[in-house]
């Protein structure tokens, strides 16, 4: 029977365009495609148009969620290009911007997460103290998305003594609140054995099929830009890497939720050691002939862009390849010998970014009939599945 | 392993196979093949330096030639591997029997550039809508468009 | 009797979000909307995931080509009367992407909008008020107005 699954709302959060078509047998899916092309916009040719400058608003807006990363990407290479040194506090403000961004990505995807494993309050409780680091954004930037605090140089803005004490007294509510969700999984039995073995991605697949972000170290490869190839002030700031061993959606949510309590540590860090000084240089207008590999661990994985300078003011070639497109072909081997019900929670635990990459996935399946399901009926057909079903017999057990 | 000695010892081993070979700072290295030796370089630093995650595949139109640059990284730096095809007959084998995760990036310089690559297991267009028409290759130098003119509604009232 | 079905249209809309290509900040923010800070669900705003049961879309991003068909589909499926707003500067003419090859401009190259809401992205508040505000001009006009639709 070939399932197919047509474009229209798919997260309650984030409705982007995604037509997903399965090929199933029974329950189980047996193959999985991929088709992009809603969300593309020419961005790459139309940044051969527009000045350097103009270039740094139109990267933001490649992806709302992961704006700063993008920007930052794009930024640290034109500053190789032009030979500038940018200043430690400038770096500081820059990196603290990027893990606050961290921050809420990842409690933006726990709630979407919650949802898609029909948990509905964690859902309204991570997005309500979503709205905390949005404050935090809005205090030192002046917006909630799209904060563009990057210039050639350095930053725009500078933190005053008072906005770092409300930081830090903010940080202190988020950390009690995270504690909170972390012991939700020890109470809450129907969710881990929901999440626990699905989705299974070996680490051999997860390398040879060049997996980025969570989705990698989920399966216990311990790669991560921050520490292989140091940007910003990463290389001063203590951290670890959060890795996780059982390679299914379980490992996925605790590699996050272990990210953002080390989140918290670095903008702790961040904040206290902040260091006097300018916070940017001045730079030239023109670019001086090179090319510059720039890369970046946005929320989601590497964001990798490559710029062509020469000579002039406007770039030659920009190239962007943001973490998602980096996953799908992982997620293609998630999905095959999973269960239909498990669909929309394998593809929101790889923390899809559409806007960034764009996908479809298709399946097919033996026999030939056709049948068309929205994801929202998934989700439904997911949740009676598995109230049937009871509580698995053999559910992992919650690691926090 | 510095980028110094990385250099070195490829050299040595994979000898005329590359054509040049710098480091633009550190963790970066930029290296220049024929396009028939790409296939054998990309094993070697596969298999010797762990090289094993293919970041993307960049295209550019040099208005003589296209350029393709494979983006390689392992645990400590990232090795650009550049190889130019001729801009009328831009043929390139595919990398996918070395990278599995390479596909995507073949069939999205397909459809930007018009490049083909051979033995692509799925040589589908990556980004095209469904109403576009062949043989328009957007990234190339050459290529051009005519923007509709725009209905601005109240206007004219 | 449509004095009543007014009345519960402009007291309780139900919503449809549509994304056509957008990079989701205007999106974030229109879910916002129903979380627990802004709460637009006690005033009886519901967020439907079918175009059938929908009053009023709410649209976000700039026309790709791609989707393009797929709106007018979306919005020929929903049923009379229905309002249509477009919410951030993509939606209103295109934003940055303006002149890029596979983007249209606005919404409102596709199908006819009633209401736009500046921003980029708009801050919850502004989306709330550019919906309230369509629906207070409701209440001044006749049930049942029509809107001429666009031909493409």
């Amino acid at each position: 029977m070939k399932v197919t699954i047509p474009i229209g709302p798919q997260h309650p959060a984030l409705k982007e365009p995604i037509s997903i078509r399965l090929s199933i047998d029974g329950e189980i899916i047996t193959g999985a495609d991929l088709r992009l092309g809603y969300n593309h916009r020419g961005i790459e040719k139309l940044a051969e148009t527009k000045n350097y400058t103009q270039n740094i608003y139109l990267v933001e807006r490649i992806c709302g969620i992961c704006s700063h990363s993008h920007t930052t990407c794009y930024v640290q290479g034109v500053e190789k290009l032009m030979g500038l040194e940018v200043p430690k506090r400038g770096l500081y403000i820059r990196t603290l911007i990027a893990e606050l961004e961290r921050v809420h990505s990842h409690l933006l995807w726990l709630g979407v997460a919650g949802h898609e494993a029909g948990f509905d309050t964690f859902f309204m409780y991570t997005w309500r103290d979503r709205e905390v680091v949005m404050d935090m954004l809005e205090i030192i930037s002046g917006n909630r998305v799209h904060y563009a605090m990057n210039t050639f140089g350095g930053v725009r803005r500078d933190i005053t003594d008072m906005q770092k004490k409300k930081m830090l007294d903010l940080l202190d509510l988020l950390r009690k609140r995270t504690a909170y969700y972390l012991s939700i999984g020890s109470t809450e039995p129907t969710f881990v054995a929901r999440i626990t073995g699905v989705g299974k991605l070996p680490p051999e697949k997860a390398v040879s099929l060049c997996a980025v972000g969570p989705v990698l170290r989920a399966s216990g490869i311990p790669r991560d830009v921050r520490k292989d190839d140091p940007y910003a002030a990463y290389a001063d700031v203590p951290f670890d890497v959060c890795t996780f061993d059982t390679c299914d959606v379980l490992a996925r949510v605790v590699v996050r939720v272990r990210e953002l309590v080390e989140s918290y540590r670095i903008i702790e860090y961040l904040l206290l050691n902040l260091p006097a000084g300018e916070i940017s240089v001045k730079a030239p207008r023109k670019v001086p002939a090179g090319e510059v590999v720039s890369r970046y661990e946005a929320p989601r994985g590497e964001n990798i862009h490559f710029i062509k300078s020469n000579d002039t003011d406007k770039p030659e070639r920009l190239k962007v390849r943001a973490p998602t497109l980096a996953n799908y072909p992982a997620t293609l081997e998630m999905l095959k010998n999973s269960f239909i019900a498990d669909v929309p929670l394998i593809f929101a635990a790889i923390d899809p970014c559409i806007c960034c990459a764009e996908r479809m996935v298709e399946l097919n399946s033996r026999g030939g009939a056709r049948e068309v399901v929205s994801m929202s009926q998934l989700r439904k057909m997911a949740d009676a599945f598995y109230k049937k079903a009871g509580l698995k017999k053999k559910a992992g057990t919650w690691p926090l | 392993m510095n980028e110094q000695s990385l250099m070195e010892e490829m050299q040595k081993a994979l000898g005329t196979k590359v054509a040049e070979a710098a480091s633009a700072g550190p963790r970066r290295i930029f290296v220049r093949v024929e396009p028939g030796d790409l296939f054998a370089t990309v094993k070697y630093l596969r298999d010797r330096f762990n090289f094993t995650h293919l970041s993307t595949i960049t295209g550019v139109d040099r208005t003589d030639a296209f350029e393709l640059l494979y983006h390689l990284a392992n645990e400590n730096c990232i090795l650009t591997v550049r190889t130019r095809i001729s801009r009328t007959e831009p043929v390139i084998p595919s990398l996918t029997p070395v990278i599995p995760g390479a596909v995507l990036y073949e069939r999205e310089i397909q459809d930007m550039f018009g490049i083909k690559v051979e033995g692509i297991p799925d040589s589908r267009p990556l980004l095209w809508s469904d109403d576009w028409p062949e043989g328009n290759y957007p990234l190339r130098k050459d290529w051009t468009f005519e923007r509709r003119p725009e209905n601005i509604p109240g206007e004219g009232q | 009797m449509k004095k009543i079905i007014q009345w519960s249209r402009i007291k309780s809309p139900w919503i449809l979000h549509l994304n056509s290509g957008a990079c989701n900040a205007c999106d974030i923010e229109v879910v916002a909307t129903l979380m627990p800070r802004f709460d637009v669900e006690r005033f009886g705003i519901l967020l439907k995931a079918t175009p059938r049961h929908a009053d009023v879309i709410v649209c976000t991003g700039p026309v790709t080509r791609q989707m393009k068909k797929r709106i007018i589909r979306i919005y020929e499926q929903t049923p009379e009367p229905k309002f249509v707003v477009a919410v951030g500067a993509c939606a209103m003419s295109g934003c940055v992407y303006r002149g890029a090859y596979n983007v249209e401009g606005g919404i409102d190259q596709v199908i006819p909008v009633n209401a736009y809401v500046p921003g980029c992205p708009p801050r919850p508040d502004a989306i709330i008020d550019g919906v309230v505000k369509l629906l207070k001009s409701l209440e001044t006009k006749p049930a049942g107005r029509k809107e001429k639709k666009k031909d493409e």
